[in-house]
């Protein structure tokens, strides 16, 4: 906001409150209400008034509360911010960024649990991000403002609280890049958000025993950077994807499917997932933890993956 | 607690284990370190020892099948098992059919992810690898004769996956020449292992046969020997008179083979050439004679190695041959008794018919001698088969000079 003057967020209690997850704490004392508006609780309202100041020439930054909350916004986010460059014939650019925290923190029941990713991937016109770190968080925020395309930066509610030295000067890889957290000869492993931290974890036990998994990190999920995971399968030939989404018609069924399609006569395995269950999310918290990944079940299907090979090759 | 017990790998060049017994069924009790089955390796018969107290678990894997190493082959629980399953399983496909959903979450009894246990749900409508479920009162066994025949028509029944098939095709090899891994679906391994090994025989055109699979003693010569061939050999013979050892072994109550192997031994020791071998990185000096001697056990070819065959003295030699012979008559030799030699010595003797031949030089070893039996004229040939990367004919010479002194003066046995 310092840095362009055109940049605005709004949304509910992102000013006077700082944002429920305190995001932009001290923003409005800096800024000023005009720049930094608290709107009522009406997200198709204010989307759509996001929609019309991007169209106008601002940067808006509008801030959901959760992504539960963007089904109000649908009309907004889907037939305004998707279309308009499309219908206008790319007269009306749409620098907006849309941010909203998504995916099961601790208890707040089926509604407010939801990963909706897949219905908005299915959205041809938006762009998604999905930093799974704090850096990631800074510079993919950061470039989506910069961005003259409609972009959802979603954001897990459980990764508000990592804390890791972010470096303001370093040079960030384009907003749609993947990232090769970890690399190894055995087994691609392939997640998005939180689920790359327990992909990583995966990967540490499994290293233990001797298996060398890859993890790619794929911080967008609209586009896909197809080339960093085709590459890696067609090294590895296994290859598992990991989401906390459902497994139905899940940003996992679309990799799988596209990658069967690309890397086909390199698999040496079907390609597995392991998504969350699909169900929605129960209250119950041993229930709620059990109906998403967690680390083990990665480790158990990258070992039944490779299991049967080991010892042969 | 369920946890795996999986086929051990008790030799570097083990890659499948015959899994001949279960001394124990699913139910029993059973201790650390006890016995729960029998495997046969490349070599020998080796007891599979529980690694925790409990009780065994099934599905267990069927006997007289080749496993992979590390593949699961049965399991050990806490507590005795309320049902008694005696479902059989082929080896690493879980016997229970698992719920749709993609893991396993609040399913601690069932520790096999549903996302795998799909594999087989979501093939092809071919039953052929998927076990247990359809005939759950036969264990399926997967005869080695009924899985080599299985693979003269591959297009019904087994599986490839694409990167196999891939290969395959880059690497111009025949898909039904290749037989599928354990869980009966052809994986990149299996190709690879197929293109690395050498062509193997069209019998399409000659009479009807049956293939059967040889013992793993046989099958591991074979491999053995197959590795030879890219050493560059040549020969070299004499002539010794051997009726001075005879008499002079005897009185001194060591066995011939012995006290010819304790000559080559001594020869060896006097040209480090004889002792290294070629290498990748360079030629390894080895610091002991290790030396290996060939003995038929009636089912095929082992050497029984004798350590520091050189130093050590004879009589303490005489108790490692004696345990040797013993552990090879039991076909309990382990790995460490017979890998490692650095010389070998292969004595037809006892077959008078035998004028001379020669043998061929293990991989790990720069030579190996060839004994035949004595002829009409009291001679015996001795032929001494050497690599020549790194011996040289007049080194070849000198050794077997040696070699004849040593024959003749025999203080060194005394």
């Amino acid at each position: 906001m310092a840095a362009d003057e055109s940049v605005i967020t709004l949304g509910e209690d992102v000013g006077l409150y700082g944002g429920t997850y305190r995001v932009t704490e001290g923003l409005m004392a800096k800024y000023g209400e005009w720049r930094v508006r608290d709107t009522p609780i009406s997200e198709n309202s204010f989307t759509g008034l996001g929609v019309g100041a991007a169209m106008l020439g601002l940067r808006p930054v509008v801030e959901i509360m959760t992504i539960n909350f963007a089904l109000f916004a649908i009309d907004a986010i889907i037939n305004m911010a998707a279309k308009i460059p499309f219908m206008s014939g790319g007269q009306f650019p749409m620098p907006l960024t849309i941010r909203m925290p998504g995916g099961i923190a601790r208890q707040l029941g089926a509604q407010h649990s939801q990963r909706l990713e897949h219905t908005l991937m299915n959205v041809p016109g938006l762009r998604i991000v999905v930093p799974a770190t704090p850096q990631d968080a800074y510079w993919q925020l950061r470039q989506a403002i910069h961005s003259d395309d409609a972009l959802i930066v979603l954001e897990h509610e459980l990764l508000y609280f990592t804390k890791e030295h972010v470096d303001e000067a370093a040079v960030a890889p384009p907003i749609h890049q993947a990232l090769l957290r970890r690399q190894g000869r055995d087994i691609t492993c392939i997640a998005y958000s939180r689920m790359v931290i327990l992909a990583l974890e995966a990967a540490d036990i499994l290293a233990k025993e001797g298996i060398a998994m890859t993890v790619i990190d794929l911080r967008s999920l609209a586009p896909i950077d197809w080339d960093t995971c085709v590459q890696s399968v067609q090294q590895t030939h296994h290859c598992l994807i990991v989401e906390e989404d459902c497994r139905f018609a899940g940003a996992g069924a679309e990799l799988s499917a596209t990658l069967q399609e690309r890397c086909f006569y390199f698999l040496d395995r079907p390609i597995q997932r392991v998504a969350g269950l699909d169900i929605p999310t129960p209250f119950n918290g041993q229930l709620e933890a059990a109906s998403i990944p967690r680390t083990e079940d990665i480790v158990n299907a990258a070992r039944q993956i490779l299991d049967t090979q080991r010892g042969q090759s | 607690m369920k946890n795996p017990i999986t086929m051990p790998v008790l030799s570097d060049t083990m890659q499948t284990g015959r899994l001949t017994r279960w001394n124990k069924s699913v139910g029993d009790a059973i201790k650390k370190g006890e016995a729960i089955a029998e495997v046969e390796t490349d070599k020998a018969v080796l007891d599979v020892e529980a690694f925790a107290d409990g009780f065994l678990a099934g599905p267990l894997a069927a006997t007289d099948t080749d496993i992979p190493v590390r593949q699961v082959i049965g399991y050990i629980v806490d507590q005795a098992p309320t049902v008694a399953p005696d479902t059989p399983a082929t080896p690493a496909t879980p016997a229970t059919p698992a719920a749709p959903e993609p893991h396993a979450a609040a399913a601690d009894a069932a520790p096999v992810p549903a996302v795998v246990a799909q594999i087989p749900a979501q093939g092809n409508a071919n039953p052929v690898p998927v076990p247990s479920q359809a005939s759950p009162s036969a264990p399926i066994k997967q005869s080695p004769v009924a899985e080599s025949e299985k693979s003269g028509d591959h297009a019904d029944g087994v599986r490839i996956s694409p990167y196999a098939r891939a290969l395959a095709a880059d690497l111009n090899l025949d898909l039904q020449q290749i037989t599928p891994g354990a869980d009966g679906v052809i994986h990149a391994s299996q190709v690879l292992a197929a293109a690395l090994a050498p062509q193997d025989v069209d019998l399409r055109m000659g009479p009807p046969y049956q293939i059967e699979k040889p013992s793993a003693l046989r099958a591991a010569v074979a491999r053995n020997m197959s590795a030879t061939l890219q050493t560059p050999t040549f020969l070299i013979s004499s002539r010794f008179n051997l009726s001075a050892l005879h008499a002079t072994a005897k009185t001194a109550k060591l066995s011939f083979t012995l006290a010819l192997g304790r000559a080559c031994a001594l020869t060896v020791a006097e040209d480090p050439w004889f002792n290294q071998v070629w290498t990748r990185q360079g030629l390894a000096k080895r610091q002991r004679v290790d030396l290996g001697i060939a003995v038929d056990t009636g089912a095929g070819l082992i050497t029984p190695v004798l350590r520091d065959a050189a130093v050590r003295p004879s009589s303490e030699l005489a108790e490692d041959w004696r345990i040797l012979l013993a552990k090879v008559k039991s076909g309990r030799l382990l790995p460490e008794d017979y890998q490692g030699a650095t010389f070998y010595l292969s004595n037809l003797g006892i077959f008078p018919e035998i004028e001379r031949f020669n043998a061929i030089v293990p991989t790990g070893a720069a030579a190996i001698l060839a004994v035949a039996a004595a002829g009409s004229d009291g001679l015996t040939d001795f032929t001494l088969s050497c690599d020549h990367r790194v011996i040289f004919g007049a080194d070849a010479a000198r050794f077997l000079q040696r070699l004849g002194k040593r024959l003749e003066d025999l203080s060194w046995l005394t």
